[in-house]
């Protein structure tokens, strides 16, 4: 499925192309923001959220991202829709004094809110910080080694603009990888799934965070993005090479990966 | 769920919480900042890297043995052995000597072999003030007393198991039936039992011709 259901060849983001948002359907040039809103009322429990609803399993997918990206001392990485700043304090360590880190956000609730806690951990001398869409990155060509995007591409509205823009600032031999929410394997998971998204997620979200309509959203934005196939579909389409995917906990979440040569 | 993030993020943990409990280690940790390990086990799959900062950072290595090795930089050392020879690397005396017994294979900067062998080598924990920490002294004093309690009498059933197994091994099976007893014994059996059956019909036999 992709992001964008209409077939109008009118420019991007100008009024009258619908897009989704969750279920919804909206005008393209009012995604961001409302995506935006959603993210500036849940950034500070944003972590918190993230332990309850994943029962800290998150941390095993991020993790397990990670160590696919085989970042080295030295590297040049960009933690794109960085949130919170997990994969940046990891990959801050790993790439030593003489590589960097970018974490971007579109969403300055959630870059302040990631800062202020790798500041807390330490973390200040090889990290930037970049306000920027993922559609638009404002880097040069072929600046990274490593890209990565954690549960973030799903609230992009042009998916294949931001892969598009991705593959533009990935070095050569650089890699892309991309952690997010997908279609589980099995039927019965899937149904298990769907009681809990459904259900028990937006209540979880009015308890904690006062919330229910972010974290239904978050259920129904899962539902609306392109399944793994779909996904790596997308990478080739945006020229990257050797493209596969893992799917993690049953292919609640998978882990694409791609090359660019 | 890859069964590699879990472990790895088990021994992170395991690793950076007995560091704090020994406060020297963090001046031993300072001298390591920067540099990083990689370490292939023969009983595990795929190799670990431990990334050291303030903390210590254990991640699976994506990349193979040679592939490090071919790759290797001055902040790194890589070292490929097994289980059982990681306890003798935290005597840094030791490294050259199994190096010598090709029990190690080390590639990179020996130093960061070294300090990572004092690193933990020279640890100095004291759990029962980690635990006083969180349920006071003399509920630690009696969690530990009854822990060491229990330690020896395990050890003692353990010794007594030990020596029991070693006096059948040692003592009784000797003097037990062997194989070929037991093959012969049982052909006598089955002799003996064919001998009573032709008894038997003979007896049978006579009773009718009366």
């Amino acid at each position: 499925m992709s992001d964008s259901d209409t077939t109008s060849p009118a420019p991007e983001n100008s009024p009258g192309q619908q897009t989704h948002f969750g279920f919804k359907q909206v005008d393209k040039s009012q995604k961001a923001s409302l995506v935006a809103n959603v993210f500036d009322s849940v950034a500070a429990k944003y972590d918190v959220m993230n332990d309850l609803m994943s029962l800290g399993v998150h941390r095993l997918w991020k993790r397990y991202t990670i160590d696919c990206s085989g970042v080295r001392a030295g590297h040049k990485v960009l933690d794109i829709a960085g949130g919170t700043g997990d994969l940046t304090a990891k990959f801050s360590r790993m790439v030593g004094p003489t590589g960097s880190v970018t974490l971007a956000d579109i969403n300055l609730s959630m870059l302040k809110v990631g800062r202020d806690k790798l500041r807390d951990k330490g973390l200040v001398s090889n990290i930037d910080y970049v306000q920027a869409d993922a559609e638009s990155l404002p880097f040069p060509d072929n600046t990274f080694d490593v890209v990565t995007m954690a549960f973030g591409l799903r609230n992009v509205t042009e998916k294949q603009n931001a892969l598009d823009s991705i593959y533009r600032v990935l070095k050569p031999g650089g890699r892309l990888l991309v952690l997010e929410f997908s279609k589980p394997a099995s039927e019965h998971l899937s149904k298990l799934y769907d009681i809990y998204s459904f259900h028990i997620l937006p209540r979880m979200g009015q308890v904690v965070a006062n919330d229910e309509e972010s974290y239904r959203y978050l259920a129904e934005s899962i539902r609306m993005h392109p399944d793994q196939e779909t996904l790596k579909g997308m990478f080739e389409q945006a020229g990257f090479e050797q493209c596969d995917y893992s799917n993690l906990t049953g292919g609640i979440v998978a882990l694409h990966r791609g090359y660019k040569f | 769920m890859p069964a590699s993030a879990l472990f790895t993020a088990t021994a992170e943990a395991a690793v950076n919480r007995i560091l704090t409990l020994d406060e020297d280690s963090a001046g031993r940790l300072a001298a390591l900042e920067g540099q990083r390990l990689v370490l292939f086990l023969d009983e595990l799959p795929a190799g670990l890297t431990l990334i050291f900062s303030k903390r210590v950072d254990i991640h699976t290595e994506p990349r193979s043995h040679p592939e490090v090795v071919a790759d290797i930089d001055t902040h790194t050392c890589c070292i490929r052995t097994s289980v059982s020879v990681l306890p003798k690397l935290t005597q840094t005396s030791q490294l050259t000597q199994l190096i010598r017994q090709q029990a190690l294979d080390l590639d990179g900067e020996l130093s960061i072999a070294q300090k990572v062998a004092a690193l933990f080598g020279q640890l100095d924990t004291d759990p029962e003030e980690w635990l006083s920490d969180y349920i006071g002294d003399i509920a630690a004093h009696q969690a530990f007393s009854s822990a060491e309690k229990f330690k020896q009498s395990l050890m003692q059933v353990l010794g007594r198991t030990r020596a029991g197994i070693t006096n059948t091994i040692t003592e009784e099976k000797p003097i037990g039936v062997g194989k070929l007893a037991m093959l012969h014994f049982s052909d006598e059996v089955s002799i003996l039992r064919d001998d009573i059956q032709r008894f038997e019909a003979r007896l049978n036999a006579l009773d009718k011709e009366q």
